[in-house]
């Protein structure tokens, strides 16, 4: 029996050695470069890049011979001066919503977090920082709060973190060898377990996606002011990046939602026909009109009354560097189908932006405030002094400095 | 007596005790690895320290993905009036230029620049380091206007002058946790890391860390002539021309402006 367990005993034992072996050598360990003798820093692969993405004298070569080894340059650029990787259109990960990435804009308008409200001692609350919102009171007493839509501004800013660290190799410590100290035991030793610890666990950074914001408008029967303009103004004129027809006479044309878009508003839904419809019986709802033989009855069925106000936000510039100045215009357009007032509008900057002092204008009779909110900015506040009726608007402006 | 040899079968190999005993060490030896490297795992993970040598963040980096690989970052490297600053190139240093400099910096290498004419120093050198581990994603139309800002202060090369090691991690501030402070653009906002704190864990919590820094510690042994090792390859690098003045600024009410009656 013995002469049977030996080769088993070793061949068992073998097996177990080489899956230990296994085991321990599947770590994850990090990836070699292909370059053996330059493992650190990783080279530059030309490889990769295509044939235009080179200058120099071997260009002409690259475009037709592959590559077989060094041809005298340094690593990396065997064939030339690599040029730069410019791929066309802002660059995103799969799934991530432009602008990105969010760290390096800035954002001004929308009504993220928490929906604003305003309560009946007209305490607003619910405002956030970046958040630009409009209430005003209806007839039917209501108090509505509307979100602009939201301007993204290129703006990164910088900061550094340094360590100093010093070398002690030629400094030697000596230390006490004992110390004799005849003392004598007067009282037990009592040792104080810690009951508790902190710990202190910091959070993960975690970069979100914020999807775009809901652009939420109707356009009712009332009919849209054309004459809404920059009356008051200092100069009475429409400012270059204003000069879109859904800002000088509020009517949204198709062929500039796309200079919109890039233009730093985020609306997707602003035409009518993208807007909530009443369909009865597979027929739009309209006024009902009913003939008797006898006499002649009409029957005016109002439409439910529907306040509305749009509320549209654009930036002078897309790209602003610290020190700069931005010029935000907000245009607002009563588009429901009755009167409203208390109109009221606040934008709640945020903290790398610093509103210019007295630079708030608007084109109707308004008056200003301003207000520090909690990134130590401030809150600028615009209450329209008359009622709104249906279609008619105007436009607010000021400036602000990215600091 | 003749002992007769016979090979055990399939089914005594199995299901002998042995068997048993054998795949039970195994399988305690597995998870005893598994629960051992979950159990070093620290709290807050992050993937690279500070004291990582050059070139090693940004590599890994690249190994991440990403549009990283081959983009020329433009990098805007300050220092004192008065200093020249020199890259190099072709395995050794270039003409010393006035600062600041505009340059395209491949992300992952490692640059190492010259610095001369500090101030209050006269005839002496610092030799930084500068590593691009991230990239700006900056539009089209405005990458000749925003670049990554490496200031070497006077107070850094006085502190490599003297024999310390400074590292700077250059990060990205979170907007959405920004200081409400003016930047001013003639000096670079800074934190101090405390003792034992990594800076590039700090860098991390309060932004996006872009480039590193690092002065002192080494010297070339021929100012002249360094060796390739040192210069760590000299890796590719797009010299920007020179920027022009700053325009006047823009006055508070601009012109031209549109007259309104000039569309229907």
């Amino acid at each position: 029996m013995n002469l049977h367990a030996a080769p088993q005993s070793t061949t068992w034992r073998m097996l177990l050695i080489g899956l230990c072996a296994l085991i321990l050598c599947s770590c994850r360990g990090p990836i070699q470069s292909r370059h053996g003798e330059h493992a650190l820093p990783v080279p530059y692969d030309n490889q990769t890049l295509p044939p235009e993405a080179f200058a120099g004298p071997m260009a002409d070569h690259v475009a037709t011979d592959p590559p077989v080894g060094p041809r005298g340059g340094p690593p990396g650029m065997e064939q030339g001066v690599p040029l730069a990787y410019m791929p066309a259109g802002p660059w995103a990960p799969p799934g991530m919503s432009q602008p990105w990435p969010p760290d390096e804009y800035l954002r001004d308008g929308g009504d993220r977090g928490l929906p604003a409200e305003v309560s009946e001692q007209w305490e607003v609350l619910g405002l956030e920082l970046e958040d630009t919102i409009a209430h005003y009171d209806t007839v039917e007493g209501e108090r509505v709060v509307e979100p602009s839509n939201r301007v993204h501004i290129y703006s990164p800013r910088f900061g550094a973190v340094r360590q100093v660290v010093s070398l002690r190799a030629n400094e030697q410590r000596r230390r006490t060898a004992g110390i004799h100290s005849p003392m004598t035991l007067v009282g037990p030793t009592t040792v104080q377990v810690v009951a508790d610890s902190k710990q202190n666990i910091q959070a993960e950074r975690q970069i979100g996606t914020k999807s775009a914001v809901d652009f939420r408008t109707r356009q009712g029967d009332g009919v849209l002011s054309s004459r809404v303009g920059v009356w008051g103004f200092q100069q009475d004129l429409f400012m270059p990046y204003e000069n879109v027809r859904v800002i000088r006479q509020g009517v949204l044309e198709g062929a500039e939602m796309a200079w919109l878009a890039r233009g730093h508003t985020a609306a997707v839904a602003w035409t009518h026909e993208q807007a909530v419809q009443i369909i009865l019986d597979q027929r739009a709802a309209m006024a009902e009109t009913a003939h008797e033989s006898i006499e002649s009855v009409y029957t005016l069925k109002r439409p439910p009354a529907s306040p509305r106000l749009r509320v549209i936000k654009v930036a002078s510039t897309g790209a602003a560097g610290p020190g700069e100045e931005v010029s935000f215009t907000i245009r607002f357009d009563n588009v429901g189908n009755q009167v409203i007032g208390n109109v009221t509008i606040i934008d709640n900057l945020t903290t790398r932006l610093q509103y210019v002092d007295g630079s708030a204008q608007c084109s109707l009779d308004a008056e200003f405030s301003t207000q520090t909110n909690e990134g130590d900015s401030l809150a600028v506040r615009c209450e329209v002094a008359d009622p709104l009726e249906p279609g008619e608007g105007g436009i607010l402006r000021f400036r602000c400095i990215v600091r | 007596m003749v002992h007769k040899l016979r090979c055990p079968t399939p089914e005594e190999l199995l299901t002998g005790r042995r068997v048993v005993r054998t795949i039970t060490m195994v399988t305690l030896l597995c998870l005893e690895t598994v629960f051992a490297a979950v159990a070093q795992e620290p709290g807050v993970h992050y993937w690279h320290q500070g004291v990582m040598p050059p070139g090693a963040i940004g590599g890994r980096q690249l190994q991440r993905g990403g549009p990283l690989h081959g983009f020329f970052q433009p990098v805007q490297i300050k220092a004192p009036t008065g200093a020249l600053v020199s890259l190099a190139e072709s395995g050794s240093f270039e003409e010393p230029q006035k600062a600041p400099r505009r340059v395209g910096m491949l992300i992952g290498q490692v640059y190492r620049i010259r610095v001369m004419g500090i101030p209050r120093n006269p005839g002496m050198e610092v030799f930084p380091t500068i590593e691009i581990i991230d990239r700006l994603y900056t539009p089209r139309d405005q990458m000749d206007r925003f670049a990554i800002p490496v200031e070497l202060t006077l107070a850094d090369l006085e502190l490599a002058l003297q024999g310390k090691f400074v590292t700077r991690v250059i990060y990205l501030e979170d907007p959405a946790n920004a200081l409400p402070v003016p930047d001013d653009p003639g000096a670079q906002d800074w934190f101090e890391a405390a003792p034992g704190q990594d800076p590039l864990a700090v860098a991390d919590a309060l932004g996006r860390p872009v480039a590193i820094l690092r002065l002192g510690g080494r010297l070339p042994d021929h100012a002249a002539r360094p060796n390739e090792h040192f210069l760590y390859g000299c890796p590719p690098v797009v010299k920007y021309p020179r920027r022009a003045a700053a325009p006047a600024p823009i006055p508070s009410v601009p012109s031209p402006a549109v007259a309104e009656d000039r569309r229907p």
